[in-house]
């Protein structure tokens, strides 16, 4: 039988602002910008989320549900210290972590009782251990699968426990609605309205013939998942299993959009050291490089290249994107969005270079050197000399993995 | 204009303009081939703007004139025609009638006042032996990159000296080298010409060479962006490259510590086995030399591995390097000696294949490493 915890850290950009700035504690608090910026809410306090403010909303958006809400910049930097701290205790747990976001992480704890004692007290020792070290409120949820832990976490917030003893997973489950079951969004939410389904006990009742036919796979999945069981994708791989990303990829949203080519390569050099800090913090060699692009009427275009040999060199980076951005941007059309994603990883340099390899070599080390230094002094600390007039401040769900994307 | 030509000359003139005419008929007047007649003489010229071809063949020419054709199309219709005699007529609408026997046809042609000039032959530069030049083109061609982006590195470097030869390819993951020793009439002894010669010109200029007999000469000559080659009465002309072709010379490795002799045979078979259980899209293998051996070894976690033992004798230090088996092969192909030398360093630096031989060519294969 298998004992995954799920931690989840409560409303974590709120909470570290807090820390910061104390006079923010109770008040509807929202973090992402100012209230009239372009750009989306990364989180949002309880406070604030009680008048429907929540994250990956526009910023402007917020502010017409909350006015009095305080808008707060938000401090990658903070977050990811602080989520370095919580790791930290997360790992004198158990080795097997996953941390699947900046503020939430699966543990397999199978194994572990006679050293942390029943499931139960476990949770409060580690639930107490991350509020020394960080003051951070936290939930825990405990169960048989990395679903029951994820659903269980969402019900113990704020800062509390829940733990569902096997065999007990199906009772748990059952009264809850069925857009509790993570994967289930608006639409197989509505699908299952419509059928009358409305809990997870009513789609556990099912055969699983029934949800097949009307969800194909999905729907087998969604028999399993309401039984509390890790099927379909959604919770696939053992926790502490490395994953390598697929593609790592910055994006910029410029607050007024732009059509000069200096504002463009310069913001695409920021964008192309930011994407080679990620591979080489993940040990990766790209080959294909993509730009995207986007216009002031949301047309959007990608083109990419794939080079002869791998890569995690920002300045190759940023000289391919370049290539790519003036063979195929429309001179004098303005610019919303850009972004740069590389894929095609490889764990080794590969093929070295004969003509250029000594100067890959020494950038090589000079990119390492340069990565110390923003461990040590911040982001902003150092860059290419052309990023630095591309530089933006970085927006909030940068600091997340999974490419940046805002948090479900 | 009206002609009559033998089947098998104009099968064999026109076969020549098909590596050349424009595939792609953005400009659709490049796909057609320029006829002219006069005299006793055929005149079949194609062009993609980049590389030209002007050949011809002995014709009975009733009415001198010229007209352009679709080659493909031509080709392919005349092709099919029983051996013998060919008439060509031209129609002042641009219609061209092809009666062979019992056959006749009728192609849309274009008129010839829009088919691009193609720049006359300057004053030649030098005599070069065909076969020469052609064996170093297989030596090189291979290694040209396939980056488009990398423009200066999509053909070979052409360096004509006094006292002889060179030509340079590299896709900046190896390089190959061929120099040919002979004295080249007319150049004085400090004077140089230097040229990059694109690709499709080289493999063009490979398959006339093919053609050609053992001691036939080649007339080459240079303008400002053209090179020009001459083959008895083919014409092959040429865009030169644009640009700065890398400071090979920079990357040559000065001296090796390390060296092994192999059979050339053995190795090439040995490759090809150990390849099979390389990751394909990268062709890594570990080459590894020990006293009295060297060693290939290549494995896929989901497939297999496997290992290839070659005597050699070696008594250096174990050096155990990564290379893309490929790269190597494709000097092992290009190379026709029964020994080859390999020179190496260690991981981390440029390793060397040349030819065991006193051949009239000085051949050198500079490959880097992989890490892996």
């Amino acid at each position: 039988m298998r004992s995954i915890f799920h931690v989840d850290m409560d409303a974590f950009f709120v909470s570290v602002e807090e820390l910061y700035d104390p006079s923010l504690i109770g008040k509807p608090v929202v973090v992402g910008g100012a209230s009239d910026q372009r750009g989306v809410v990364s989180a949002a306090s309880y406070a604030a989320r009680k008048f429907g403010v929540h994250s990956a909303m526009p910023l402007r958006t917020a502010y017409q549900l909350c006015p009095q809400a305080i808008f707060v910049e938000g401090h990658p930097e903070r977050y990811r210290k602080y989520s370095n701290l919580v790791k930290e205790v997360l790992q004198q747990f158990t080795p097997l972590v996953e941390m699947a976001s900046i503020d939430e992480a699966y543990l397999d704890m199978t194994g572990t009782e006679r050293l942390h004692g029943p499931p139960l007290l476990a949770a409060h020792k580690l639930h107490n251990a991350i509020k020394a070290a960080t003051a951070l409120n936290n939930s825990i949820g405990a169960g048989t699968s990395r679903l029951l832990a994820k659903v269980c976490s969402d019900q113990a917030k704020p800062h509390g426990i829940v733990w569902i003893p096997p065999g007990a997973e199906a009772a748990f489950l059952a009264p809850l609605d069925v857009r509790k079951i993570p994967g289930v969004g608006k639409v197989t939410e509505q699908k299952l309205h419509r059928l009358g389904i409305r809990q997870v006990g009513d789609m556990a009742a099912l055969e699983p013939k029934f949800l097949a036919e009307h969800f194909g796979q999905w729907g087998l999945a969604l028999g399993g998942k309401s039984k509390g069981l890790d099927s379909g994708g959604w919770f696939q791989g053992e926790i502490g299993e490395e994953q390598d990303p697929k593609s790592i990829s910055h994006e910029h949203t410029f607050s007024v959009d732009t059509a000069d080519a200096d504002a463009l390569e310069a913001a695409l050099a920021h964008l192309s050291e930011k994407v080679g800090r990620r591979l080489r913090e993940h040990g990766l060699w790209a080959r294909t490089i993509q730009l995207k692009l986007r216009y002031t009427d949301f047309s959007t275009f990608t083109r990419a290249l794939t080079l002869g040999h791998a890569t995690q060199i920002d300045t190759e980076i940023f000289q391919t994107a370049r290539d790519l951005l003036r063979k195929n941007r429309r001179a004098g059309s303005p610019i919303r969005l850009l972004g740069v994603q590389t894929s095609g990883f490889s764990h080794e340099a590969g093929q070295l270079d004969l003509l250029d390899g000594a100067q890959h070599e020494r950038m090589g080390k000079a990119l390492n050197a340069m990565d110390k230094l923003r461990d040590k002094y911040g982001e902003m600390s150092v860059s290419l000399a052309l990023g630095m007039k591309g530089r933006f401040k970085e927006r909030t769900h940068d600091a997340l993995p999974n490419d940046g994307k805002p948090k479900k | 204009m009206e002609f009559t030509v033998s089947k098998a000359d104009l099968v064999r003139e026109l076969g020549l303009s098909q590596g050349v005419v424009e595939k792609k008929s953005t400009i659709p007047i490049l796909s057609n081939v320029l006829l002219e007649a006069d005299g006793d003489r055929l005149s079949l010229t194609a062009t993609d703007l980049e590389l030209g071809i002007r050949c011809g063949c002995a014709a009975k020419v009733k009415k001198a004139g010229s007209g352009t054709i679709p080659a493909k199309k031509l080709l392919d219709y005349v092709r099919l025609l029983p051996d013998g005699e060919i008439s060509i007529k031209f129609a002042d609408n641009q219609w061209a009638s092809i009666t062979a026997g019992r056959s006749k046809t009728r192609i849309a042609g274009m008129s010839r006042e829009s088919y691009p000039e193609l720049p006359e032959m300057p004053q030649v530069l030098a005599e070069l032996p065909v076969k020469r030049l052609a064996a170093m083109i297989t030596r090189t061609i291979f290694a040209i990159s396939a980056e488009e982006s990398r423009f200066t590195l999509n053909g070979a470097l052409l360096l004509v000296k006094a006292h002889g030869l060179t030509m340079v390819s590299t896709d900046s993951h190896r390089l190959a080298m061929v120099e040919c020793p002979m004295e080249i009439e007319g150049f004085a002894p400090d004077q140089s010409y230097r040229a990059l010669l694109p690709r499709k010109a080289m493999s063009e200029l490979a398959r006339l060479a093919a053609e050609a007999s053992d001691d036939a000469k080649l007339l080459f000559a240079g303008d400002e962006n053209h090179l020009f080659f001459q083959i008895g009465d083919r014409l092959l002309l040429s865009r030169k490259l644009t640009g700065n072709f890398p400071d090979f010379e920079r990357v040559l490795p000065k001296e090796h510590p390390h060296n092994v002799t192999l059979s050339r045979d053995d190795l090439k078979g040995s490759l090809e086995r150990v390849m099979q259980f390389a990751d394909e899209r990268s062709r890594a293998i570990k080459v590894g030399a020990f006293p009295g051996e060297l060693k290939l070894h290549s494995s896929l976690s989901d497939t297999g591995e496997s290992e290839e033992t070659l005597g050699a004798f070696y008594d250096g230090p174990s050096v155990e390097i990564g290379f893309n088996a490929a790269y190597m092969l494709d000097f092992l192909r290009a190379s026709n000696e029964d020994n080859v030398q390999f020179l190496f360093k260690d991981s981390a630096s440029a390793g060397e294949l040349r030819p065991v031989s006193d051949g009239t060519l000085n051949y050198r294969y500079i490959v880097m490493p992989m890490r892996i």
